[in-house]
């Protein structure tokens, strides 16, 4: 094994036969150390919630992983390779740079109502089912969107995070229990909490955006956030489709409020964290 | 939006007191979205198993505590069941080599539907082989003894070095699978880690494929460098006599079949579609092909063998088929039978696409090579090699047999738990929904 060690020879089948051994052993050995040595990189450059967020992207049902312009039909068929940030995404420029600018969210008006939901236009969405509305310059307010409220019903337990926490944009944002089911919002935004609400004031968070946080590219805006709405409703019925029979056509009707009250029997737990994009 | 206050709660949920409170937290360990059978039936399933086990597990102790007298080998027939076993695991478990070369390294993303199920049979498999040789070399706390003082002109140290830093690479291979799990990842330390290890691992795919190689070889070879049994023995391509080759073929053949036949069966059991039918297709295509190609070489390799060593030996050809329990049909089910008759099937894309077809032929496949093994294990000692000596016969004691069945139990439980807790079958929840 060793020069040191008896029997060891001096031969070209011995240096040759070792060599090789040792050199594979190097190699698992520096692939692994590796490994741990970016892991302890990625919690110091405080990366995990962006890695968890990709991990969690992977294990996504390829519906839930449609770009936003397929949703919208813009192109024909494309599913996310940037885990919904649009922002670092060459596609999104040029598909978005062919079409006529999105513009400045639109005021709310008389047409926040869409398919029995309260849809205004007037804010930016995020596909983890929150919306983003800002308050004043560099100062956003965020909150669950009516489709995700509607299907969480009330919560029986809210973790929100302190003053002061950084947020990363589809990093955690806050965690919801209903019944046994822990659920996960992701965050619209990169920013700091300076403040919490909850659904009697109409928001969950209040947040300074940081630098990046400021850039809006990645969240849905005007015409697409309807079609991704009824995009939604699809993949909801899907999750809720009986096993084997697969997704039958709707006959109409709203979504109602609490809608796990509805279907006590269905597998909310599986329902739940596909609508909220958690593997 | 909602209307009512939201109070802010201890996030951890109590204790499980009851056994419905131990159903639910033991639900939370299941990947969502995959609907598996309740425990209580899951753990009736495994109840025979782990009784299995514990019996081999005695016959284990026996072996260690009292030697191994408690087997029928001796030290003319000094490969038994176990040896068998091993093989035939071994080039069984080549699925997950050969998957991982062709997902990491050929980068058909395809196989990400079965990767992670391969390195788990892949793991299974080289670590019952690895168990049962403990038992096997009699003086298992003398197991370094290979590190320390290799003999590096055997076969066997070739297989030793590379079946060790093999396992470990399943093992490392098989930690993402299991960090990726609904309850640990919720670690960031472990989800984080798996992603870097993800990263990494067309390295390790690429390592894994080198040491497959050599041990696969080497294994083969080491039947082909015996002179004393001609039965066994090949000429050398290089160093190598023709058997390395051929075990490394016919392995990464029956790798792919094995991979199929287990999704397969773990279909039949759960009754859940988990791997869409082109992936199958897929998988029974690359095994057919190269089982096609080992049934030629093998074929050459006979006739070679026929014609060039035999008569050298001073045998007639056919001597070595004129005991009754090997006749002539051992030699031909073994090409025909079992390799050219699923090769073809596999090979031909209408076939493929009849699922049963598909899955009889690569049962057959996966035959053929356990039933290679057996004959260059079995059939080889079993045949006389001087004049003064007679046919032998082996059957294995219940201590062989019984340490036989707990690395089956091992595999089954370890499957079953993989299954039941991780993520085996990437396509499950889509197909679920389709």
């Amino acid at each position: 094994m060793f020069p040191w060690v008896y029997e060891f020879r001096w031969t070209t089948g011995h240096l040759l036969f070792l060599g090789i051994f040792f050199s594979v052993l190097l190699t698992i050995g520096l692939t692994v150390v590796r490994a741990a040595w970016k892991t302890y990189r990625d919690f110091q450059d405080q990366k995990q919630e962006h890695l968890s967020w990709k991990a969690d992207f992977e294990d996504l049902s390829p519906l839930a992983r449609s770009c936003r312009h397929e949703i919208s039909g813009k192109v024909r068929r494309r599913s996310c390779p940037n885990e919904f940030d649009c922002r670092v995404c060459a596609n999104h420029r040029v598909t978005a740079g062919r079409l006529p600018s999105a513009g400045p969210p639109a005021r709310r008006g008389a047409d926040a109502g869409f398919c029995g939901l309260d849809v205004p236009l007037d804010r930016l969405y995020h596909r983890g089912h929150t919306w983003v509305k800002e308050e004043r310059e560099g100062v956003y307010l965020i909150g669950l969107d009516d489709f995700a409220s509607r299907l969480i019903g009330p919560p029986d337990q809210v973790d929100l995070p302190a003053p002061g926490t950084r947020l990363q944009a589809n990093g955690k944002g806050w965690r919801m229990r209903r019944q046994s089911t822990i659920v996960r919002i992701l965050s619209p935004l990169d920013g700091e909490v300076i403040g919490q609400g909850g659904a009697q004031q109409g928001w969950y968070l209040k947040v300074r955006a940081d630098s990046r946080g400021n850039k809006m590219d990645h969240l849905l805006r005007g015409e697409e956030v309807r079609s991704w709405v009824l995009r939604e409703l699809e993949r909801l019925q899907m999750a809720l489709a009986t096993d084997g029979v697969g997704m039958s056509l709707a006959d109409g009707g709203e979504l109602v409020y609490d809608v796990t009250l509805q279907d006590p029997h269905a597998d909310w737990d599986s329902v739940l964290g596909e609508m909220f994009l958690q593997a | 939006m909602i209307e009512q206050t939201l109070p802010r709660l201890p996030v951890e949920s109590a204790p499980a007191h009851t056994i419905r409170d131990w159903k639910a937290m033991e639900k939370k360990w299941i990947p969502r979205g995959l609907p598996r059978c309740s425990p209580g039936r899951f753990y009736a399933w495994l109840a025979p198993w782990l009784l299995l086990l514990a019996i081999g597990a005695y016959a284990m102790y026996l072996c260690f505590a009292e030697g191994l007298q408690h087997t029928n080998m001796d030290n003319r027939f000094a490969f038994g069941l176990w040896i068998y076993l091993d093989l035939t695991v071994i080039a069984l478990g080549a699925g997950a080599f050969f998957t991982g070369f062709l997902f990491y390294i050929l980068r058909w993303k395809e196989m990400t539907a079965v990767i992670n199920a391969a390195v788990v049979l892949g793991f299974i498999c080289y670590s019952s082989a690895i168990a049962i040789l403990l038992v096997d070399i009699g003086q298992p706390l003398r197991a370094w003894f290979t590190f320390w003082h290799p003999n590096v002109h055997s076969m066997l140290t070739e297989v030793t070095f590379c079946l060790s830093c093999y396992l470990t690479v399943l093992a490392i291979e098989y930690l993402p699978v299991l960090l990726k799990n609904r309850k640990l990842r919720q670690v960031p330390l472990f989800l984080v880690f798996e992603y870097e290890l993800h990263r990494v691992m067309p390295v390790l795919a690429g390592v894994g494929t080198f040491l497959s190689f050599f041990h696969q070889g080497s294994l083969g070879g080491l039947y082909g460098v015996l002179h004393g049994r001609p039965f066994a023995f090949r000429e050398a391509l290089g160093i190598w006599p023709t058997t390395f080759f051929l075990f490394i073929l016919s392995a990464a053949a029956a790798g792919p079949s094995f991979v199929l036949l287990m999704a397969r069966l773990t279909q039949f059991l759960s009754r859940k579609q988990l791997v869409r039918a082109e992936v199958f297709a897929q998988l029974g295509k690359v095994s057919g092909t190269l089982l096609l190609f080992y049934v030629l070489l093998k074929t050459l390799d006979t006739m070679l063998w026929i014609n060039r060593i035999y008569p050298q030996t001073g045998f007639s050809p056919y001597s070595f088929y004129a005991e009754p329990s090997f006749g002539t049909w051992v030699l031909l089910l073994e090409i025909i039978g079992l390799g050219l008759v699923p090769a073809l099937f596999l090979v031909n894309p209408r076939m493929r696409e009849k699922p049963w077809v598909l899955t009889l032929m690569a049962f057959l496949a996966c035959s053929g090579v356990a039933f290679n093994r057996f004959v260059m294990t079995v059939q080889t000692l079993a045949l006389p090699t001087l004049p003064f000596d007679r046919f032998l016969r082996y059957v294995p004691s219940w201590q062989e047999v019984a340490a036989f069945l707990a690395v089956l139990a091992y595999g089954v439980l370890l499957y079953s738990f993989s299954f039941r807790y991780a993520t085996l079958f990437p396509q499950e929840r889509d197909l679920r929904n389709q």
